[in-house]
C-alpha cells in the first residue's frame, strides 16, 4: 500500500538522465562472474571426490535412498528445516535461530523472487546466456528501469516483497554483526576464533546486503522500489545531489559476491553448501568409514564452526578441556594436521552431546571413533580362547522351553553393581518372568569398549562369539541392564528374530502389560540420561513413563538429549581420576537443581559415578522399581 | 579463677585429655554429642594386641574424669574467636568462655556401602568390623554354625576411588584379631584374611600375626578382593587375585567382614566450617607443624588430640590428649600468667 | 677369574641388570601412571578375560619392570578393553590406555 503510494506521489522520469545498457551487460558484474563459476567448479570437483571416496556399495546406497518415497520426502523436509529454517538453533535459542533462518531463508528467497520476478517481467532474458541470464535477477535492479507511468500493481507487489526480504536478510546481519560484538548476549559463552578466509568471507557476507540496499536504493528512481529502497533513493539525492555514486556501489556489491563466493571454500561457511550434501547422505543411512574421506568430509566441510559444542560439551566444566572441543577436532581434520587430530581424538567422552545438539548434525564423535580405529585396530590381540565358544554354541542345541524365556545379559560393569543385578532378579520373581543368566559365572564383553577404544577387529570377534552363545540359548528376547552393552547389541550384532530390550524398556512394557503394579510413592526423583541409553539408543520415555509411576519425576534443567555426561564413559581413553570426578559433580549440580529425594539413572557406570558425588541416595531403575511394586494378590 | 578449657568429643582423646586438665587444675567443660561417652570404644568389644575388654578399658577412662562438666548430647551450635577466648554457644543453651578449646571430634568409619562391589547392605552376609563388634558384644552372633568367613582389609583406606589414599592404620591389626577371634567361635570354619600389606608395626602385633597362622589357621590372602557376588544357594562368592601365586582366586563364603577405615568425623567438619580450620588433602585437620607441634592448630588456643589429625590406634591417641593437656597448660600459663 | 661352572637358566632368574630401562622411562614418560600400581591384584581378579586366559595388567607392569616384555605382553593380548579395572583400580590407575600404551610401545 504504501509503496503505491509513493510511486503516485513521486513521478520520475528517467530519459535523458542516464544510460542503460542495452546489450545487458557492465564490467562490474565480472567480479560476481568469476566467483560464481570458481564456487559452481570448487563444488561439482568436491562433490565427485565426496562420491569417488564412498565404498560402491554406499554411493548405490545413496542414489537408491533419492527414490525412496519416504527418504525422499524427509530429505526435503530436513532441506528446508535444517538449511533454511534452521529449526534446530530455534529450539534451543530463538535469537539465534533468527539470525541464521533470516539469512539463509531471507536470502534464498530473494534468490528465488529474484528469479520470478526476472521470469515475469523480463522473460527473455532467462533463455540464453548472451543475455546475461546468470546476474539478471542478481542485478535486475541495474539492467531493468521501469518508468513509473508504467508500473503496475503486479510489480509494485514484488518490489515490495523484495524490499521486505532485503529487510529481513538485513535484520539477521545486524544481530549477526551485534553476535560478534557480544556473542554472550545470545547465550553463547564460548565461541570459536575466525580463521583468515573465515573473516574475508564474514565481511563479505556482512557487507553484501548492505551495499545491495546502496545499491539498489540508488537506481530505485529508475528501476522501482518500495518502502525501503524509494525513501533512501530520495535521501541519496538530497545529500549528494547526482545519481553517479550508484555505479561504485554496484562495482562494491559485486566485488562482495564474488569474494565471498571465492573465500567460501576456505572457510567456514562452505557448511551452506555442502549441508544439503550431508542431509542426504545422512538420511541414506551412511556411516563414517574412514576418519577424513567420503561421508566423514562431508561432515567436516559441513561443520559451521559455530562453536556450539564448546558449551555443550561436559569436559568443559573445566577450561583446560577447552581446547579438545568437537569443532577443533574437524578444524584441525579439515587442515590435516594429525598430531593435533590423533591427539584431540583420544580426549573425547564419547558422549554424543556434540552431535546431538549441533545445528549440522555432524556426529563428531563417530568420526573420532573411527580415527582412533586408523590408530589401535592393528593392535595385537588374542582371542583364540573365545575359539571353543562359537564351535560348542549350536542353535541346534537349545532347548525348545527357552523360546519363550528372557535371556538377561548383565554385562561387564554390572557385576560391579550387585544392586542392579539383585533387582534385576527381584523384577523377574514378582513378575513372574522365565529367564536364563547368560553371564552370571563368566562372561565376555559386549565389543562396545573395543570399538570405542577403536579395536573394531577385536571387537568383532567378540561380538562373534557372544552372537553365538545368545543365538545359542534359543530364548528370543535379550534383557540388557547397560546401555553400553545395549548400544552395540543393536547396532552391530544382527541379531535376527531376537528383541532386544533394555530393561527400562522392559519394565515400561510389563506395567503396561499389567506384570506388576506398580505403587506410587511421594519421593521427588530426578532421572539421569545415561548418554549411550539416551543419545546413544535414543530411549528417553520409556524410563520416565515408569518413574512417573513410582514416585513423583522431576525435570533436571539439562536432560533428554542435553544430559550431562557423568564422566565415567568408557569413551574417553585419557581422562584420569580426578578430571572424572568432576565432571561427575558437574553432572550431579544439573540433576540437584530439580531439588530431588533420589537420583535414578538406568546405567551401572552413571550409577557408580553419580553415587560418588551425590548428596542424595542415588537409585538403579530396577532397584526403584522393585522398591515400589505392589504385592499381587493373586499370586502367593 | 580458674580458666575454663572446652573439650569438643567424648571419645577415649576427650577423656584422657579432660581428665589430665582438670589435674593440672583447670576447670574443664566436656562435650559429647551422643549420649554415652566413650566414641567408638563404647562400641567395641575387645582391644587389639592383648584382647582386654573394651568396656573395662573404658570405665578406667570414665572413672578419671568424675568432676568434670560433661554435657552429652550436646553439639556446639556456634564459635566465636575473642580478643584472647573463644565464646562457644552450646546446644543445651549454655554459653562457654573458654581460654582454650581442644577438639577430639575422632573419626567416623567409612561408609562401607559406598565401595558397591563389596555388596554391603546388599548381601546379608557382608558386615563391617563394627557390626562385628557390635555382635560380639551383644552376643549376637548368628547361632548357624558358618563353613568360611573372610576380611577384607582396606575398606575405605587407601583407595583413591573411595577418596581416601591413606592407611587407616588400625584395620590390619583388627582384622587379624578378629579372626582370631570367630575362629574362637567357630572353630571348624575357614578364615581367610584378603590384604593388601599387612601392616603389623605396633609391640604385640606381631605375636597377634603368629598366632594367627599357627593356633588359629587363618589364611593370609595378598590381593585385595575386587567384587562380591551371589552363589546359587545364596552364599557370597568373592573374587580377588591370589597375587603371590599370581592366580585369580574366588572362594565361597557365608560371612565377610569389611574393615572400614578411618574419616574425618562430620562433627569435626562442622566445627571446622565455623573456624575456617584448615585440612590437609585426606580431609583430617593439618596440625601446626607435623612433628613438633602436632596438638596446636594455626589458631592460638584451640588444640588438636587424637584422629582429628589422622588416623590413629588407642594409644597414640591417649598419648596425644596428655600431650594436648601439657601444650594447652603452657599455652594458658604463657598467655594469662603475665603481669 | 675362576669359572666355576655354575650357571643358572635364563629363565629361572630376573637379572635386573640387564632390563631395557630406556622403554619403561618412554612408558613412563608417556604413562606416569604406570608407577603407581602396588600391585593390590583388583585389575586381574576382576578381569573379564582373566576369566578365561591369564590377563593382568597388574603382572604385566611388573614383567616390564623386570624386562620380562614377551611375558608382559602375553598378559595382555586378551584384554578385552571392558574397563573394569580400571573402575577398581585403588590408586586411580587409566589401565585402559596404559594396556593400549605398552602395547604399542613394545608390541612389533
Amino acid at each position: 500500500m504504501i509503496s503505491i503510494l509513493i510511486s503516485a506521489v513521486q513521478p520520475v522520469t528517467p530519459e535523458g538522465i542516464i544510460d542503460r545498457y542495452p546489450n545487458s551487460y557492465n564490467h562490474f558484474v565480472l567480479p560476481f562472474v568469476i566467483g560464481i563459476s570458481f564456487i559452481l567448479v570448487y563444488l561439482l570437483i568436491g562433490l565427485i571426490r565426496v562420491l569417488y571416496h564412498l565404498t560402491g556399495e554406499d554411493r548405490i546406497k545413496l542414489l537408491k535412498s533419492l527414490f525412496i518415497p519416504k527418504t525422499a520426502l524427509k530429505n526435503l523436509k530436513d532441506l528446508f528445516c535444517d538449511c533454511l529454517l534452521h529449526t534446530k538453533i530455534w529450539k534451543r535459542k530463538p535469537l539465534l535461530g533468527y539470525m541464521h533462518s533470516a539469512i539463509a531463508l531471507g536470502w534464498f528467497l530473494l534468490i528465488i523472487v529474484g528469479h520470478l520476478e526476472v521470469y515475469i517481467f523480463a522473460p527473455r532474458h532467462l533463455e540464453g546466456i548472451t543475455e546475461g541470464s546468470l546476474y539478471y535477477p542478481i542485478f535486475y535492479r541495474f539492467f531493468i528501469w521501469i518508468n513509473p507511468a508504467h508500473e503496475t500493481l503486479r510489480g509494485t507487489v514484488f518490489f515490495f516483497i523484495m524490499d521486505l526480504l532485503l529487510l529481513y536478510v538485513l535484520s539477521g546481519i545486524g544481530l549477526a554483526m551485534f553476535k560478534r560484538v557480544r556473542s554472550i548476549a545470545l547465550g553463547m559463552r564460548h565461541t570459536t576464533k575466525p580463521s583468515l578466509a573465515d573473516r574475508v568471507a564474514l565481511y563479505c557476507l556482512w557487507a553484501i546486503f548492505p551495499l545491495r540496499l546502496l545499491a539498489e536504493s540508488f537506481t530505485a528512481d529508475l528501476s522501482g522500489g518500495s518502502f525501503l529502497t524509494k525513501p533512501m533513493n530520495w535521501m541519496f539525492k538530497a545529500f549528494f545531489g547526482n545519481e553517479l555514486n550508484f555505479m561504485p556501489t554496484w562495482w562494491a556489491y559485486s566485488i562482495c559476491l564474488g569474494l565471498f563466493f571465492l573465500a567460501m571454500p576456505f572457510s567456514r561457511y562452505m557448511h551452506i553448501l555442502t549441508e544439503p550434501l550431508l542431509i542426504l547422505m545422512r538420511n541414506a543411512g551412511l556411516k563414517v568409514r574412514k576418519p577424513r574421506k567420503g561421508f566423514a568430509e562431508a561432515e567436516i566441510y559441513a561443520c559451521s564452526s559455530c562453536g556450539l559444542c564448546i558449551d555443550a560439551c561436559p569436559m568443559n566444566s573445566q577450561k583446560k578441556n577447552l581446547k579438545y572441543s568437537s569443532v577443533y577436532f574437524i578444524r584441525f581434520l579439515r587442515r590435516h594436521n594429525n598430531r593435533r587430530i590423533n591427539e584431540i581424538a583420544d580426549k573425547c567422552l564419547m558422549c554424543g552431546k556434540c552431535a546431538a545438539i549441533c545445528p549440522v548434525g555432524v556426529n563428531s564423535p563417530e568420526i573420532r571413533r573411527v580415527q582412533r580405529e586408523t590408530l589401535n585396530n592393528s593392535i595385537n590381540y588374542d582371542y583364540s580362547y573365545l575359539d571353543s565358544i562359537a564351535q560348542t554354541a549350536k542353535p541346534e542345541n537349545a532347548e525348545a522351553s527357552a523360546e519363550g524365556k528372557v535371556l538377561y545379559f548383565a554385562g561387564c560393569m554390572s557385576h560391579l553393581t550387585p544392586k542392579i543385578i539383585k533387582s534385576v532378579e527381584s523384577l523377574m520373581k514378582a513378575s513372574g518372568t522365565e529367564w536364563e543368566f547368560l553371564d552370571k559365572d563368566k562372561g565376555i564383553c559386549c565389543g562396545r569398549p573395543q570399538m570405542l577404544a577403536g579395536k573394531t577387529q577385536a571387537a568383532r570377534k567378540a561380538i562373534q562369539a557372544n552372537k553365538a552363545l545368545i543365538e545359542a540359548s534359543g530364548c528370543k528376547t535379550l534383557l540388557l541392564s547397560c546401555p553400553i552393552c545395549l548400544k552395540v547389541f543393536k547396532e552391530e550384532y544382527g541379531l535376527k528374530g531376537i528383541e532386544i530390550l533394555h530393561y527400562t524398556q522392559f519394565i515400561d512394557r510389563l506395567a503396561k502389560e499389567g506384570k506388576i503394579t506398580l505403587e506410587k510413592g511421594t519421593e521427588a526423583i530426578v532421572y539421569h540420561d545415561p548418554c549411550e541409553l539416551g543419545r546413544g539408543c535414543g530411549i528417553y520415555n520409556e524410563p520416565r513413563n515408569v518413574l512417573s509411576a513410582v514416585g513423583d519425576l522431576k525435570k533436571a534443567p539439562k536432560e533428554r538429549d542435553e544430559s550431562v555426561c557423568c564422566g565415567y564413559s568408557l569413551g574417553s581413553m585419557t581422562l584420569d581420576e580426578k578430571d572424572r570426578a568432576k565432571i561427575a559433580e558437574h553432572s550431579v549440580d544439573n540433576l540437584m537443581a530439580a531439588n530431588p529425594d533420589c537420583i535414578v539413572t538406568a546405567c551401572p557406570m552413571c550409577y557408580r559415578a553419580i553415587r560418588s558425588k551425590s548428596p542424595v541416595p542415588v537409585k538403579d531403575f530396577a532397584e526403584a522399581v522393585v522398591e515400589n511394586i505392589k504385592p499381587s494378590k493373586t499370586k502367593k | 579463677m580458674k580458666n575454663n578449657i572446652l573439650v569438643i568429643g567424648g571419645g577415649p582423646a576427650g577423656l584422657e585429655a579432660s581428665a589430665n586438665l582438670k589435674r593440672l587444675g583447670y576447670n574443664v567443660i566436656l562435650i559429647e554429642k551422643d549420649k554415652q561417652l566413650g566414641g567408638h570404644l563404647a562400641k567395641w568389644d575387645r582391644l587389639f594386641p592383648d584382647g582386654v575388654s573394651a568396656r573395662q578399658t573404658l570405665n578406667a577412662l570414665l572413672e578419671e574424669v568424675s568432676g568434670v562438666n560433661c554435657f552429652t548430647e550436646t553439639q556446639l551450635q556456634s564459635i566465636n574467636v575473642l580478643d584472647k577466648s573463644y565464646n562457644a554457644i552450646l546446644s543445651n543453651g549454655i554459653t562457654v568462655l573458654a581460654d582454650a578449646v581442644l577438639l577430639a571430634s575422632g573419626f567416623d568409619l567409612f561408609k562401607a556401602e559406598k565401595k558397591e562391589e563389596y555388596g554391603y547392605g546388599i548381601y546379608e552376609g557382608v558386615i563391617t568390623n563394627a557390626d562385628l563388634e557390635e555382635a560380639f558384644r551383644e552376643k549376637k552372633l548368628p547361632s548357624k554354625q558358618p563353613q568360611a568367613i573372610g576380611f577384607v582389609h582396606c575398606v575405605g583406606s587407601r583407595d583413591e576411588k573411595a577418596g581416601n589414599p591413606a592407611c587407616s592404620k588400625v584395620c590390619c591389626a583388627t582384622a587379624v584379631k578378629q579372626a582370631c577371634e570367630v575362629k574362637e567361635v567357630y572353630p571348624d570354619a575357614d578364615v581367610y584374611c584378603f590384604y593388601m600389606d599387612l601392616r603389623m608395626f605396633g609391640r604385640h602385633y606381631e605375636d597377634l600375626y603368629l598366632k594367627a597362622q599357627k593356633e588359629f589357621g587363618i589364611r593370609f590372602i595378598r590381593g585385595r578382593v575386587s567384587e562380591v557376588a551371589e552363589t546359587a544357594d545364596g552364599r557370597l562368592q568373592v573374587k580377588a587375585e591370589d597375587t603371590l601365586s599370581s592366580k585369580p582366586l574366588r572362594v565361597s563364603l557365608d560371612m565377610l567382614v569389611l574393615m572400614a577405615g578411618m574419616r574425618p568425623s562430620e562433627s569435626g567438619k562442622t566445627v571446622g566450617r565455623q573456624l575456617n580450620l584448615t585440612t590437609e588433602e585426606d580431609g583430617f585437620f593439618s596440625s601446626a607443624d607435623n612433628l613438633l607441634e602436632i596438638q596446636r592448630s594455626k589458631l592460638p588456643g584451640f588444640f588438636y588430640a587424637g584422629a582429628c589429625t589422622g588416623a590413629k590406634t588407642l594409644p597414640d591417641t591417649l598419648h596425644e590428649a596428655r600431650s594436648a593437656a601439657i601444650e594447652i597448660d603452657r599455652y594458658i600459663k604463657e598467655k594469662f600468667s603475665e603481669k | 677369574m675362576i669359572d666355576f661352572g655354575f650357571s643358572v637358566s635364563p629363565s629361572s632368574r630376573i637379572n635386573l641388570d640387564s632390563v631395557d630401562r630406556e622403554s619403561f622411562a618412554a612408558l613412563a614418560k608417556l604413562e606416569p601412571d604406570v608407577l603407581k600400581c602396588m600391585a593390590c591384584g583388583s585389575c586381574s581378579a576382576s578381569c573379564t578375560a582373566s576369566q578365561f586366559e591369564p590377563t593382568s595388567v597388574r603382572r604385566a607392569i611388573l614383567s616390564l619392570q623386570n624386562g620380562q616384555v614377551e611375558q608382559a605382553l602375553d598378559l595382555l593380548k586378551g584384554c578385552m578393553m571392558c574397563g573394569k579395572c580400571t573402575m577398581v583400580c585403588p590408586r586411580g590407575i587409566n589401565t585402559r590406555h596404559l594396556i593400549i600404551s605398552i602395547q604399542k610401545i613394545y608390541g612389533k
